[in-house]
């Protein structure tokens, strides 16, 4: 069993060999090597999350055998290796539901640094979850940002470069005042690993000295993975960089990318900071302020769009600003609500990218509104597996968004201070919600005498095999939540 | 064994349906006759529930911790489950005619079949996170239900309905959560479940909470300001606007109510509160308002959506006495009102259908061209107006005596609401009845003079109507009697 | 019996509503008139054999609610008085209905208001005298509405959603006397328990207030009148004579039973609902009697009337004093007779020379001496000139209002009384000056328009009838003394 000890920085290890082998491939072959590679570490990660789960604590692995403070560090507990495996199943899905746009939109000589892109993301993914080493999650930071970036301009028209640009942009702005944090951290402390970092700080606080360049430290590497996570009012990114990439590359970014840097953000809160220090800071009002405005803004410029991939990209904003909610609630049960948001809004993310390019594909391409009137008795299966997907953010029992949603309530129950305005406006919201979603829903189940033809499942397995699997994974956050709540407080507690 | 064939008649009408859109169904007889026996089937099934009386909980699958999916028996159950019984095979045959020249039939058939199951559903819920996942369940099986025809007018209001009842819900599911952190659980229990150990000091925040709520679940019975979806899903077909926008849809807002008042919070907890002043004046609001609006409006169906808008306040105003006469009376006008309200709905479904008229001014003469149907139609009017006689007295009687009782001066400006409401119903309910028997002299009957009766399976649902009307008006005393234990939770 | 006194009249009347057309006039007419004259026999044996309060329960609403019927002395003499009016205008219409329409529809309803005016003097308790209270309402209707024109829809239907409205404000008392009352039943001296009532005066006095307003909305009360000018004149003639009659009556008889069986005539003396009753009601007389002063057309002219000798009796029953009490109901006797008689002569008028204004009936005293003769005697009665009903009635009205010990009122009440009397004068004999004595001099023998022996008999009665009463009263004052003794004990002195 020690064995599995290796296997976190296997993954890791794995992606980056296979992005580089990916380079020298034919598309079909990076295709293939891509869909194994995930495959390979879902094993991994699986492993690794029975072990933990089995041992009941976390585990730190040493690259190199060099020990701290100069050393590379791993760290895997449950949540990790669950958040992990979690994006490795979902990215396949996406990247299976969407392959067949792919293989029509992008020009054959650049399919396969899709997949080498691919490869690199999850690699900087995974080392952004398992990451003890904040220096390490910077290069990884960067890395993630230029696959992203990539994953966003591999569809070439005017649109995705300036797309991307703009993300280039925001992101690099975040990566920089993370590394401003980074450097002023490590200027305070003298470590770059987060449990001596941890330590220091702890020290400091008690001490109170330099109590203002370690809130501005904190300010800035929080502002910093903010931008990254395109919380509002840093958003203004999202809806293009969504909007025009290809249905995977939306999905993946909206579903994994995002949540990756929220999980760096709860990570430096947990090990980095310390929870207390961070509370301290009244950081935490200032996020869920910002939460609750993304949650409203994010809406109501999804209400106003008439495009539905930029609809369910501003959908995202409203969505991450539940999760900026749940951290600013300053609970633990926040936490618990955010994290399982985490999962929860993933799931149904990739979904909705997945179905409405179902839906757009069976409407000649078109994005409109006004042309997909009908559009769900063309794709039955698009148009079901969207609505599986609207219900669930709009939050109806059975699917996960529900969950999430009392989750969240109930923890701001518990918070006397924040409770009135966190359950407004998160029942306006969900009405905000309901709003746009079941729109687009009565939309395409308008029926409409229109000139593109039918989709029957025959001609689109993947998406049907992806539709359906995401649809249950939906439902089965929905339905079975307790495991992956009693999961989520097993990986916090190891956290400390 | 109770438990098994409850989770059977809710799913009976849900599954069941689904054959209803899988085949083709060359011969639409065929059809029909399976949806009715299937109806009549569910409808068995839960009277001989009922008949057995109040069962034990039974739990279906549990989410996390305490928060479980389960369905039990009870008095309200009682009332309400059996009430819906009673009218949907009715109106399923209503239907069968009035849909006999629509478009997409099918479809009608299958969503109305459901929406059965899933009220069902409510009305056997066994604990709040049920009955709120039924509820917005009910939502979205009502919603293709508006869209019927398809129009844009059609679309426009589901689209209204949807988002006015997914937005009540949201309110409603605070008050979930609130009865989730600081219930000793979430189950319905005559008097209430909240554990004031764990409420301690916050009293104020949990009756804004209730006033949320209420207003949350008051969306779909129409509370003012919430009202305005329910005149416009009147573009439905007219077996939907009957069933469901004067009695199932409607009375689940009513009845989730009454679960949240009496079986959640518990009126130990909020009788004599600002919150009760809240709900209580929203209510009478609602009373005069929905009548008013009614008087103004001149298109059949919408007047007498307005006029649910009102009569379904008048069953809040009676929840929100917080007093067990109060539910009581809450609960004789639920059951009296919804055979009342059908069946006038259903005549002028009728007339919408034998001559596609739509307006007050249009039906001048037809009292005598339509005898049964306006016979039944004035029947019912005389019902709402609360003649006595009519089962609308007795409603009115027990919800004046309840409010009343109580003292209070906000309850008794209620009761003069009712009184005003009950002018202004007259009103618009007599004009209609004027028109359609007195028409000015100089009126030409050979300009109506190939209008028609309605058919059989269309006034026959009607005479029966017409006989529960006066039957419970001049011999109520069984149904109130067992109302009244119900309401003193002691069924 | 008193089943079968009600039920007559509803099932002749369901035979000519939902029977085929009649071919013979005749016949149609000889059935109603003999549904009319067995009902009025029913009623007067089952007045004659029911003995007095005897409860007789026709079924349960729910708990606590019987429909029930009783008979006392309010009931009899309502009851009698009904069918003195009832069955004469019903034979004046056979008549009169000739050049209408829909004479079936007509009689229909006819008979049915009767049955419910039957059930109305005989109910037994409030949510009965209610139940009849808006049939009544929902019943005459048709009878308002009959002539089928704009106007006359328009007019019924205000005069229907005015008596709801007067009907719910009544129900709003119905539910404060359900709550406070020991019972509903009719019982002399009231019904309310002191123990229940405890600090809820203000409320039950409100609750009287309404009551006393809703029924007074049939009576026309100022200030819920306006229907009855609009409604009673639209009517067939005889209906309205038996509107103005009979039915503004029933009002009356919801007041009488609301202050004098269930509230107590003790509860109310001296409160604010007695002063704001006597100021109403005063203003009402005198509102009318200028109404019809300046008013042109005939029949609407004696709606105005009405409005203004009804509120005479509401007066006399306001003083809560045994004179104006007696006063009160020897009015409504009179005035039912007068007023019914008046009216079935503007529909003789009408039928006639089909002149409905005023200025038009110049010389018709000439030309319909006998109707003429009758009016003029039935107008010296509205009046209130001896030997006539109408005076006797007065008379006690004025005394009620001086010995009922009212300060203000006491001088008040008569004195408005007496002015508007000399307005009566002015608006009903000037008619019968000019018919006698006006008109184109050339007109030497004018043309006999004399109605048919129908239409003229029934207004011949009437008057005699108004004459009996006005020369020997005694046994209806002593009857009405009887009654009197047991609600009012207070000044019982002669």
């Amino acid at each position: 069993m020690e064995i599995i000890r290796n296997f976190p920085a296997a993954a890791i290890l794995l992606c980056l060999f296979a992005g580089i082998v990916s380079s020298g491939l034919k598309p079909k072959a990076a295709k293939w090597l891509n869909h194994a590679l995930i495959v390979v570490e879902m094993a991994l990660n699986l492993c690794t999350l029975y072990y933990t789960a089995v041992t009941g604590e976390a585990f730190v692995y040493v690259m190199g055998k060099f020990p701290a403070p100069w050393g590379n560090e791993i760290r895997a507990g449950v949540l990790e290796a669950l958040l992990a495996l979690f994006v490795c199943g979902v990215m396949l899905l996406s990247l299976l539901g969407g392959e067949k746009e792919l293989e029509e939109k992008v020009e054959e000589n650049k399919l396969f640094l899709y997949y080498v892109l691919a490869d690199h993301l999850l690699c900087s993914l995974l080392a952004l979850i398992y990451t003890n080493d904040l220096f390490t999650a910077y290069v990884f930071v960067e890395i993630n940002t230029i696959s992203a970036c990539g994953l966003i301009m591999i569809r070439q028209t005017g649109r995705t470069i300036e797309a991307a640009v703009r993300y280039m942009i925001m992101s690099l702005l975040g990566s920089g005042l993370l590394l401003m944090g980074l450097c002023m951290l490590y200027d305070l402390t003298g470590h770059l690993l987060m449990s001596n970092i941890q330590e220091s700080v702890a020290r400091l606080h008690a001490s109170g000295m330099y109590g203002v360049p370690l809130t501005v430290t904190i300010g800035l590497m929080t502002v910093g993975l903010a931008i990254k996570s395109a919380l509002f009012p840093f958003h203004t990114w999202v809806p293009d960089a969504y909007g025009y990439s290809t249905a995977s590359s939306a999905a993946i970014l909206s579903s994994l990318v995002s949540k990756g840097y929220i999980f760096l953000l709860i990570k430096i809160i947990y090990r980095v900071i310390g929870f207390e220090v961070f509370h301290d800071t009244k950081i935490v009002n200032v996020l869920f302020l910002f939460g609750l405005a993304g949650m409203i803004f994010g809406s109501l410029s999804a209400i106003k769009e008439n495009n539905i991939r930029r609809m369910i990209a501003f959908s995202s904003v409203a969505q991450i600003g539940y999760i900026y909610m749940g951290i600013g609630m300053g609970t633990q049960a926040g936490m618990v609500a955010a994290i399982f948001h985490i999962f929860s809004h993933a799931a149904a993310k990739a979904l909705l990218f997945v179905a409405c390019m179902g839906i757009t594909g069976a409407s000649g391409g078109s994005v409109k509104f006004q042309d997909l009137t009908g559009a769900a008795y063309r794709n039955k299966l698009a148009g079901a597996a969207f609505t599986a997907g609207s219900l669930s953010m709009v939050g109806l029992p059975l699917f996960s968004g529900f969950i999430s949603k009392l989750l969240f309530a109930q923890a701001a129950v518990q918070n006397q201070g924040k409770m009135l305005p966190a359950l407004v406006v998160l029942a306006v919201s969900t009405i905000l919600n309901a709003v746009y979603f079941m729109k687009t829903v009565i939309r395409i189940y308008t029926p409409e005498q229109s000139p593109y033809e039918g989709i029957t499942w025959k001609n689109q397995k993947l998406l049907t095999v992806s539709c359906v699997l995401l649809t249950v994974l939906n439902l089965h956050l929905g339905c079975l939540s307790q495991s992956w709540e009693n999961l989520i407080m097993k990986g916090l507690g190891m956290f400390a | 064994m109770s438990g098994i064939l409850m989770l059977g008649a809710i799913l009976l009408p849900i599954l069941g349906s689904i054959p209803i859109f899988l085949f083709k169904w060359q011969n639409r007889k065929a059809m029909r006759i399976y949806v009715e026996l299937l109806v009549c089937a569910a409808s068995l099934l839960v009277g001989y529930l009922l008949l057995r009386g109040p069962s034990a909980p039974f739990t279906v699958v549990t989410f996390t911790g305490n928060l479980t999916v389960e369905f039990k028996i009870d008095g309200l159950s009682t009332v309400f489950a059996g009430m819906i019984a009673v009218l949907w095979p009715f109106a399923t045959l209503y239907s069968f005619e009035y849909m006999r020249n629509e478009p997409r039939e099918r479809s009608f058939f299958l969503f109305y079949t459901m929406t059965y199951g899933v009220t069902l559903g409510i009305a056997m819920s066994g604990n709040l996170l049920t009955m709120y996942f039924f509820y917005e369940l009910l939502t979205l099986v009502t919603v293709p239900l508006v869209m019927q025809t398809l129009t844009r007018e059609a679309i426009l209001a589901s689209r209204k309905y949807l988002y006015y009842s997914l937005g009540g819900a949201a309110f409603a599911f605070i008050g979930l959560v609130f009865i989730i952190v600081y219930g000793s659980s979430i189950d319905f229990v005559y008097g209430g479940v909240l554990d004031l150990v764990k409420v301690g000091s916050r009293t104020n925040i949990l009756l804004l909470i209730y006033v949320f709520a209420f207003c949350g679940f008051g969306v779909k019975a129409a509370l003012c300001p919430f009202n305005s979806w329910l005149p416009q899903a009147g573009v439905a077909p007219t077996p939907v606007t009957a069933l469901l926008h004067a009695v199932a849809v409607v009375k689940s807002g009513a009845f989730a109510i009454m679960r949240l008042t009496y079986y959640s919070y518990g009126t130990e907890f909020l009788k004599g509160t600002w919150a009760q002043d809240v709900v209580m004046t929203l209510t009478i609001i609602t009373i005069v308002y929905g009548c008013s609006r009614a008087v103004k409006e001149t298109h059949l169906k919408r007047r007498l959506a307005y006029s649910t808008i009102s009569n379904l306040s008048y069953i809040l105003f009676g929840v929100s006495l917080m007093t067990p006469a109060g539910l009581m009376g809450g609960l004789t006008h639920m059951l009296f009102h919804a055979f009342i309200k059908i069946c006038s709905f259903f005549c002028v479904g009728a007339v919408m259908h034998e001559t596609g008229r739509n307006y007050v001014h249009e039906i001048d003469g037809f009292g005598r061209k339509m005898p049964k149907v306006f016979a039944c139609f004035t029947v019912s009017a005389l019902a709402l107006m609360g003649v006595p006689g009519m089962a609308g007295f007795i409603s009115k009687w027990y919800l004046a005596g309840a409010a009343i009782s109580t003292g209070e001066p906000l309850a008794c400006a209620g009761v003069a609401a009712l009184l005003i409401s009950a002018l202004l119903t007259a009103i618009y309910m007599l004009t209609i009845v004027v028109r359609a028997y007195f028409p000015p002299r100089e009126f030409d009957y050979a300009a109506i003079e190939q209008v028609r009766d309605a058919k059989p399976l269309m006034w026959l649902p009607l005479l029966f109507f017409v006989i529960v009307i006066l039957l419970f008006g001049v011999a109520s005393r069984p149904i109130t009697g067992f109302l009244g234990e119900v309401a003193a939770g002691r069924y | 019996m008193i089943f079968t006194a009600i039920l007559i009249p509803v099932l002749a009347g369901l035979i000519l509503l939902l029977g085929p057309e009649w071919k013979n006039r005749k016949q149609l007419c000889g059935f109603t008139d003999a549904a009319l004259l067995l009902s009025f026999l029913a009623v007067c044996v089952a007045l004659g054999t029911t003995k007095e309060n005897e409860a007789v329960t026709l079924f349960n609403l729910t708990t606590g609610l019987p429909i029930f019927f009783k008979i006392d002395g309010v009931s009899r003499f309502f009851a009698v008085l009904t069918g003195i009016l009832w069955v004469p205008a019903g034979i004046y219409a056979f008549g009169y209905m000739e050049h209408e329409w829909k004479e079936k529809r007509y009689y229909g309803f006819y008979l049915l208001s009767y049955a419910v005016l039957t059930g109305l003097d005989f109910s037994g308790n409030l949510i009965t005298f209610y139940l009849f209270y808006e049939s009544m309402s929902l019943l005459t209707l048709p009878l308002v509405l009959h002539n089928g024109s704009k106007e006359a829809i328009m007019a019924g239907l205000k005069y229907l959603f005015f008596s709801l409205a007067g009907a719910y404000m009544v129900l709003f008392g119905l539910f404060l006397l359900n709550r406070f009352g020991n019972t509903l039943t009719f019982t002399a001296g009231g019904v309310l328990d002191a123990a229940l009532l405890e600090g809820r005066e203000g409320l039950l006095l409100a609750g009287a207030f309404l009551m006393i307003l809703g029924f007074g909305v049939k009576a026309g009360m100022f200030p819920l009148h306006a229907w009855l000018p609009a409604a009673h004149p639209v009517a067939p003639a005889p209906a309205s004579g038996v509107l103005s009659g009979m039915i503004a009556k029933c009002g009356v008889l919801g007041v009488i039973r609301t202050v004098f069986y269930l509230f107590g005539a003790d509860f109310l003396r001296g409160t604010w609902v007695q002063q704001v009753w006597l100021v109403l009601s005063l203003t009402t007389v005198l509102l009318g009697s200028m109404m019809a002063y300046r008013e042109k057309g005939l029949k609407k002219r004696l709606a105005y009337s009405t409005v203004s000798q009804v509120s005479y009796i509401l007066f006399g029953l306001a003083t809560l004093q045994w004179e104006g009490f007696t006063g009160a109901f020897l009015h409504t006797a009179a005035h039912a007779l007068m007023k019914c008689g008046l009216f079935l002569v503007a529909g003789a008028i009408i039928f006639k020379t089909g002149k409905t204004k005023v200025e038009e009936l110049s010389g018709i005293g000439r030309q319909m001496p006998v109707t003429m003769i009758c009016y003029t005697l039935l107008s010296l009665s509205l009046i209130g000139i001896p030997p006539f009903g109408g005076f006797v009635s007065k008379w006690f009205l004025g005394r009620g209002g001086v010995n009922s010990g009212l300060p203000v009122f006491d001088i008040l009440g008569p004195a408005v009384l007496l002015v508007s009397a000399l307005l009566t004068a002015g608006y009903l004999l000037p008619i019968s000056i000019r018919g006698f004595l006006g008109g184109e001099e050339s007109v030497v023998r004018p043309e006999k328009k004399e109605p048919s022996f129908l239409m003229l008999a029934p207004i011949v009665l009437f008057t005699v009838l108004v004459t009996v009463l006005g020369i020997c009263p005694d046994k209806v004052i002593g009857y009405i003394t009887e009654i009197a003794k047991v609600l009012i004990k207070e000044g019982m002195t002669g």
